[in-house]
């Protein structure tokens, strides 16, 4: 593979909306199955690794979780959501992430120009050199991914590695992780394994299990398998995520009617200088000697 | 010798209304004194520096205005910074005029539409004297300080991101846009009505004051008060 996956399918605040590329290039997609997640953290390591990211300040909240959520320089999460099942303590993992959505949010809200991509693999990726660090994507991702640094005043989170997936490398995170309950390859070739291993977990017990690739965002490019489908905030993903609709009031309603109205102002006030001309005496049309000027 | 020429002596006029208005120079009439022209210019200046920094911000039909100040990332350091000292001009300029501004019983009404559209027609509302202030103008006054508000509350949440819900950002975002929405196309209109439609006006806003003839025409309850004389008398 070259750099052919940077091709980019849309971009933000683009005038003209999506960017279609003419390579046919397959989705890729990360599939996390979470029923074999033992919570080594080894995929937050590499993470912070790969990326040149500095240590980042632990903190004690009652948890086995690195940090309470996912932070500038942190952004891949291992969550160790607690649940009591029969008396017995069940830890349900999630890798907490960017999810590389097909509708990215935060795209829809970004101002700038290039600031936020979505390349033809479908890699969601902040631009660092056009962002304005004004955190509308915070607002439009429905599941709280991207954070603002303080010092760079620029936004961060997941790139899915595309340093990596564009010259053929599968993300850190995938390469750490040593239980294979991480995945990476196309699209459909992740659903299918997923669902295999949803197969084998329903027949092992577990009615619940499916593959979590909500379609109020046109699906994600990382797909995660749960055994309790039926309660994702279980694990602290929402159950139908998109867009949010004030963003897309926003952006798709007030924005080009705003428009409308203030072209249409300053054509009104030009419509009414030639129906009504200037301010006379007593209605009377403004004439010479008759204009209130000295 | 800082004193003016002797051949050539500040005009009375614009010296009168360094300090005093509502007064009587010659045959114009002091409208607005130096100070309330200074701050209204300081509205108008932050005013037009919010506009150009934020609407590359709004939408990227109108990026290139962000190159006049370096780029997106500049405006949007100095969008906030514009904003604040918008508001802080506004406020003065609220409290200047504040005491001329409070609705005369017969302009609570129809003022917002019936009124402003007869107005715009240029027909006088008879057995009405029109005073310092017509009920227009009184209520772009209580609008504009309204809108100020408006923007600052909501781009204080702009500001500094991830410091408030989603929801709480989302309504933010949209008051913060139908705010300006409503600001650009009354200003469109403010700045129309005080040069072109009506010759004369602007000048008040430079010289600070205004003619006789003007003075009669738009506002004779206020030249009534001014000069003591009968608007009516030609």
């Amino acid at each position: 593979m070259s750099t052919q996956n940077l091709e980019i399918r849309r971009s933000s605040a683009s005038v003209l909306g999506g960017l279609s590329g003419m390579r046919h290039v397959p989705r890729v997609a990360k599939y996390i199955d979470t029923t074999t997640c033992i919570g080594c953290k080894a995929c937050e390591v590499a993470c912070q690794e790969w990326n040149d990211l500095p240590n980042v300040q632990t903190q004690q909240f009652g948890s086995y979780q690195t940090l309470p959520t996912l932070h500038a320089e942190f952004w891949n999460l291992i969550r160790f959501s607690e649940r009591d099942f029969d008396g017995g303590l069940v830890w349900l993992m999630r890798k907490d992430q960017c999810m590389h959505c097909d509708e990215p949010g935060c795209l829809v809200a970004c101002p700038s120009p290039g600031a936020i991509v979505q390349y033809a693999n479908g890699i969601v990726d902040v631009n660092p050199e056009q962002c304005i660090g004004c955190g509308y994507c915070q607002t439009g991702c429905p599941f709280d991914v991207p954070r603002f640094h303080p010092t760079t005043t620029k936004m961060a989170k997941c790139t899915l590695c595309v340093d990596r997936v564009e010259v053929g490398l599968e993300p850190a995170c995938i390469k750490a992780c040593p239980t294979g309950c991480l995945h990476f390859g196309t699209k459909n070739d992740m659903v299918a394994l997923a669902q295999q291993r949803v197969a084998q977990l329903q027949a092992n017990g577990s009615k619940q299990a499916a593959l979590y690739d909500p379609a109020g965002v046109g699906g994600t490019s990382v797909i995660t398998v749960l055994a309790h489908s039926d309660h994702p905030e279980w694990y602290g993903l929402p159950k139908d995520p998109h867009v949010p609709w004030g963003v897309k009031l926003w952006k798709k309603v007030v924005r080009p009617l705003g428009g409308i109205a203030i072209l249409g102002a300053v054509i009104g006030a030009f419509g009414h200088y030639m129906n009504h001309g200037r301010k006379g005496v007593r209605g009377v049309a403004a004439e010479d000697g008759n204009l209130p000027e000295a | 010798m800082s004193a003016a020429n002797p051949s050539r002596p500040i005009d009375p006029a614009v010296l009168a209304a360094r300090e005093r208005e509502d007064i009587l120079v010659g045959d114009e009439i002091v409208r607005h004194k130096l100070s309330s022209r200074v701050i209204h210019w300081l509205v108008a200046v932050t005013f037009f520096v919010c506009l150009f920094t934020g609407m590359p911000i709004w939408t990227p039909v109108f990026g290139w205005m962000a190159q006049f100040f370096g780029g997106l990332s500049v405006c949007r350091v100095l969008h906030p910074w514009s904003g604040l000292a918008f508001f802080l001009a506004s406020a003065i300029m609220f409290f200047d005029w504040l005491s001329d501004m409070i609705f005369a019983p017969h302009e609570r009404k129809g003022w917002w539409g019936p009124k402003l559209i007869h107005y715009m027609k240029w027909e006088i509302e008879e057995g009405e004297e029109v005073g310092k202030y017509n009920g227009g103008q009184k209520l772009f006054f209580w609008s504009v300080a309204l809108g100020a508000l408006g923007v600052l509350v909501t781009g204080l949440l702009m500001w500094f991101p991830g410091k408030a819900g989603s929801l709480v950002m989302q309504l933010a975002y949209i008051l913060h846009d139908v705010t300006f929405i409503l600001f650009a196309v009354a200003v469109v209109f403010h700045i129309y009505l005080g040069t072109s439609a009506e010759p004369g006006t602007f000048r008040s806003m430079t010289r600070g004051t205004v003619t006789r003839k003007w003075s009669k025409l738009h506002h004779p309850g206020w030249y009534r008060k001014v000069t003591g004389e009968d608007p009516r008398r030609r």
